[in-house]
């Protein structure tokens, strides 16, 4: 009796002792909890333990019924996340955006970079096989505010420029273009407004690509949507203002764009650049309508039109009025491309009955199998040799075949030919290898 | 102005499976949830398509809607791409990337990597769409319905594995 009694005391001795360590371990532990919460609360800026209790299973459990879209419910629907600085919901609901970009130690730049290098060769005469540095464009963005924003594109560029066939500058020399420097106001998804320099919205091309490279499936432009620097005939750009949204059209999803600007440039000889930067030739506004639909049916498609018109100033020539008629239907899934466009360029001099169309079509599809996607694109552009405002451009058309093989999500390397028949010239065979990318 | 990528990398990693409208017991309502200030209620699918691609950018007060999304890989992620933009992480990047490029994407999708985090953020930001499981949705923000269906209804069209039985 006396051993039981001594070992029960003993036991007894020995789970006090034990329930005091345990005891003080869970103090230990829990001033820890605490000291770790602290130094959360101060890095986040809000109450950790509102939110562990909104996210705790036991909180799960309790709530039965769903914070569902019923006014009088949402309205009552306590604020468990609610940062324990804020006085009340309306003023806690303050935009994230806004406090950044009030916050003068951040920059508000966005700015992505596209690049792209070549190793081309051909048999046009004159012709070397040559590697290329492309264009080095740095995109760059600002989120001004809710309704403003800043878009801009820098590019550098190596190389003359060709306009409509005369090369200007020095080869292997760098220049840099302010391609794009767009202010932009967003009002709602059906007008928005954007005024600087941008891409005019002829067609679908030159909406849909810029000056990237690897953004397009093939090495480069169609010949119709070519820079003007790089003997392009359409006026891709223009400083003025745009403004287009959505048109309450329901599931068609038909967009409009509408653009006044200075237009191209046409004095002659067309040696200088032939976008209107800081003044234009003339008080006449160039202007483009364009109207396209999206219909939500057939995820994928767009088909529309656009009429482009300017009066244009050659030296030593009359005025020649310029109509720019583009009409596109395209189909583009992720892995199934099919780009469809007509164009046709009228100039007419004033004074003078005779018309000078050029019309220029381009089709190209491609299908992707995993990584590889081979394409092909068919093109055509038919100028009239004696064509008062780009004599030299002529008559070309031919077919190009190529693969894109995109490496990771930043690296795509192509491998193209084309072949290009010329009117009262023999044709050309070119090969080009490009590794494009963005960083 | 179409801004569908043409680059991906379709890997098998990637895929998501398909048969979740089906087999509910082993699912769970993936919800889309706004800011409680915002007077939406109901979206269609379609809507939902063109918000988290970006091609819808301001609620019909005119408030710029603000894109809250997963990290690259959370399940949840995997699902709106999957079920609502209908395209895999690679294709989603290029999306925005060309849509940012064109300037018809006004700004980037924010990146949260905790239902506590997207709570939190959508509470504070009136103009911000993000998404919840059923589970960790709670008071602070508002859940809407998607073609009139509340996430509670077996025919609601967002659903995910539950986290026992989550597909690798």
């Amino acid at each position: 009796m006396c051993c039981s009694a001594l070992s029960a005391q003993q036991a007894s001795a020995v789970d006090k002792a034990t329930l005091q360590l345990l005891l003080a371990k869970i103090d230990q532990l829990e001033s820890r909890v605490s000291e770790l919460e602290g130094h959360r609360q101060e890095a986040c800026g809000y109450n950790v333990a509102a939110l562990s209790v909104a996210a705790s299973p036991v909180a799960m459990k309790t709530r039965s019924t769903l914070a569902l879209p019923e006014p009088a419910r949402v309205a009552d629907a306590p604020s468990q996340a609610a940062p324990t600085t804020a006085s009340g919901t309306e003023q806690t609901q303050v935009d994230n955006g806004m406090n950044d970009r009030m916050d003068l130690s951040k920059t508000l730049l966005r700015i992505r970079g596209f690049a792209d290098i070549s190793l081309h060769g051909g048999t046009q005469q004159g012709d070397k096989t040559s590697f290329s540095l492309g264009q080095l464009d740095l995109f760059v963005t600002s989120d001004i505010s809710d309704k403003y924003s800043f878009l801009g594109e820098l590019v550098f560029e190596a190389g003359p420029d060709n306009i409509y066939g005369v090369n200007v500058g020095t080869a292997n020399s760098f220049d840099i273009d302010i391609e794009r420097y767009l202010l932009q106001y967003s009002a709602n998804d059906y007008f928005n407004l954007s005024v600087g320099r941008g891409h005019t919205a002829i067609g679908y091309y030159n909406t849909a690509y810029h000056h990237s490279t690897w953004l397009q499936t093939t090495t480069d432009r169609p010949y119709l949507f070519q820079f003007e620097d790089r003997g392009g005939i359409l006026p891709t750009h223009t400083v003025g203002a745009h403004a287009y949204g959505m048109l309450p059209s329901g599931r068609l999803g038909l967009h409009y764009v509408a653009e006044i600007g200075n237009g191209r440039e046409a004095q002659s000889p067309l040696t200088q650049e032939p976008v209107q930067n800081d003044f234009d030739d003339s008080n006449h506004k160039a202007y483009n309508l364009a109207l396209f639909a999206r219909p939500e049916s057939l995820r994928g498609f767009q088909t529309g039109f656009s009429l482009y018109r300017d009066m244009l100033n050659p030296t030593n020539m009359p005025k020649v009025s310029e109509t720019i008629a583009a009409a596109h239907a395209i189909f583009i899934r992720p892995k199934f491309e099919w780009l469809n466009e007509v164009v046709l360029d009228r100039h007419v001099p004033v004074g003078i009955s005779k018309v000078f169309d050029t019309p220029g079509f381009y089709s190209q599809i491609s299908k992707q199998f995993r990584a590889y996607r081979p394409y092909l694109r068919y093109e055509y552009m038919n100028a009239p040799n004696n064509e008062p405002i780009f004599p030299a451009v002529g008559l070309r058309h031919g077919p190009l075949a190529g693969i894109r093989y995109d490496a990771n999500e930043s690296v795509a390397f192509k491998f193209q030919y084309d072949y290009t028949f010329l009117r009262n010239q023999p044709g050309i065979n070119e090969l080009t290898t490009q590794v494009g990318f963005t960083f | 102005m179409v801004i569908w990528p043409q680059a991906e990398a379709a890997r098998v990693s990637e895929e998501w499976p398909h048969s979740l409208e089906a087999d509910t017991d082993q699912t769970e309502p993936l919800a889309v949830v706004i800011n409680r200030m915002n007077s939406v209620t109901n979206l269609s699918f379609d809507e939902l398509h063109r918000i988290f691609l970006g091609s819808r950018v301001h609620w019909s007060d005119g408030r710029r809607i603000t894109l809250v999304m997963r990290d690259p890989g959370e399940p949840e992620r995997k699902t709106i791409l999957h079920d609502v933009c209908g395209m895999n992480e690679n294709q989603f990047k290029i999306h925005f990337v060309q849509g940012l490029f064109t300037g018809e994407i006004l700004v980037s999708p924010k990146i949260l990597s905790t239902p506590a985090g997207v709570r939190k953020f959508i509470f504070n930001v009136p103009g911000a769409i993000g998404y919840l499981r059923l589970s960790e949705v709670d008071d602070s923000v508002k859940v809407v319905l998607i073609d009139e269906l509340s996430p509670d209804d077996r025919r609601y069209r967002l659903r995910m594995p539950l986290p026992s039985v989550k597909s690798e």
